[in-house]
């Protein structure tokens, strides 16, 4: 099954109404892992799952790399959260999307599903996640 | 408190990979740009005007400094390497 649209997991909207993520700078610490063609993340994906993942090679590290959290905002009338754009160094491997998840939660918590499009591939080379701009309209997560 | 008309959204990501080499200076200078200036698209076309200046200017500035610290970076790793007698990778890294 391939990946279907980005999504915020629908656990992860409930874990926010009881105070269970810290998106502060100095918060809770999330990842990113990256999957194949072969995941199956949709909103109902409540937990970091390794089915589907890329296997630890061309410079890749199962259960992904951590993300640099910015201090969360207001922009206008939402509340908007933020990561610094995260860089998988010297890469080979091709990941179709991805999973945020809280890894400083005891269950390690989905947040957001990525889908990226399609396959997208590095070869000895930069895999880079752009997070959108953090503003009302595009930020990452959103509460309006 | 999420109001009655509010709602919880996720934004999409940008993927960009590079094969055989890192990614540019002029990528790095917009990432940096895209975080320290964001002009809102419905902005009086007249602060637009101004803010995409600033922005370009920040731009120039940005890509100049960036490959200044590449500059040096390649300098402690050229001396680095003369110190572990790695002569040639230190040529390598000059030469660059």
């Amino acid at each position: 099954m391939a990946f279907t649209g980005d999504f915020m997991c629908n656990s992860f909207k409930l874990e926010l109404l009881t105070a269970e993520h810290n998106f502060a700078a100095a918060g809770d610490s999330f990842k990113i892992a990256l999957y194949d063609n072969s995941a199956t993340l949709t909103e109902t994906t409540a937990t970091y799952t390794a089915t589907g993942e890329l296997s630890a090679t061309g410079n890749y590290t199962t259960t992904g790399q951590a993300l640099t959290n910015i201090d969360p905002v207001w922009d206008t009338d939402t509340a908007i959260c933020d990561f610094v754009d995260e860089v998988f160094s010297n890469a080979t491997f091709t990941a179709y999307g991805g999973l945020i998840y809280n890894d400083t939660h005891p269950s390690d918590a989905a947040c957001i599903v990525l889908d990226f499009g399609g396959a997208k591939t590095a070869t000895a080379g930069d895999f880079t996640i752009q997070f959108p701009a953090a503003a009302a309209a595009t930020a990452i997560i959103r509460i309006a | 408190m999420l109001g009655q008309s509010g709602a919880s959204k996720a934004g999409a990501v940008t993927v960009a990979t590079t094969e055989h080499t890192g990614m540019s200076v002029e990528y790095w200078a917009d990432r940096a740009l895209e975080r320290i200036i964001h002009v809102a698209p419905d902005s009086q076309s007249i602060i637009k005007e101004q803010a995409e200046a600033y922005r370009e200017r920040i731009r120039a500035v940005l890509v100049h400094y960036i490959r200044q610290a590449i500059k040096s970076d390649r300098t402690t790793l050229y001396n680095l390497f003369i110190q572990q007698g790695e002569s040639d990778m230190a040529e390598i890294l000059r030469k660059l």
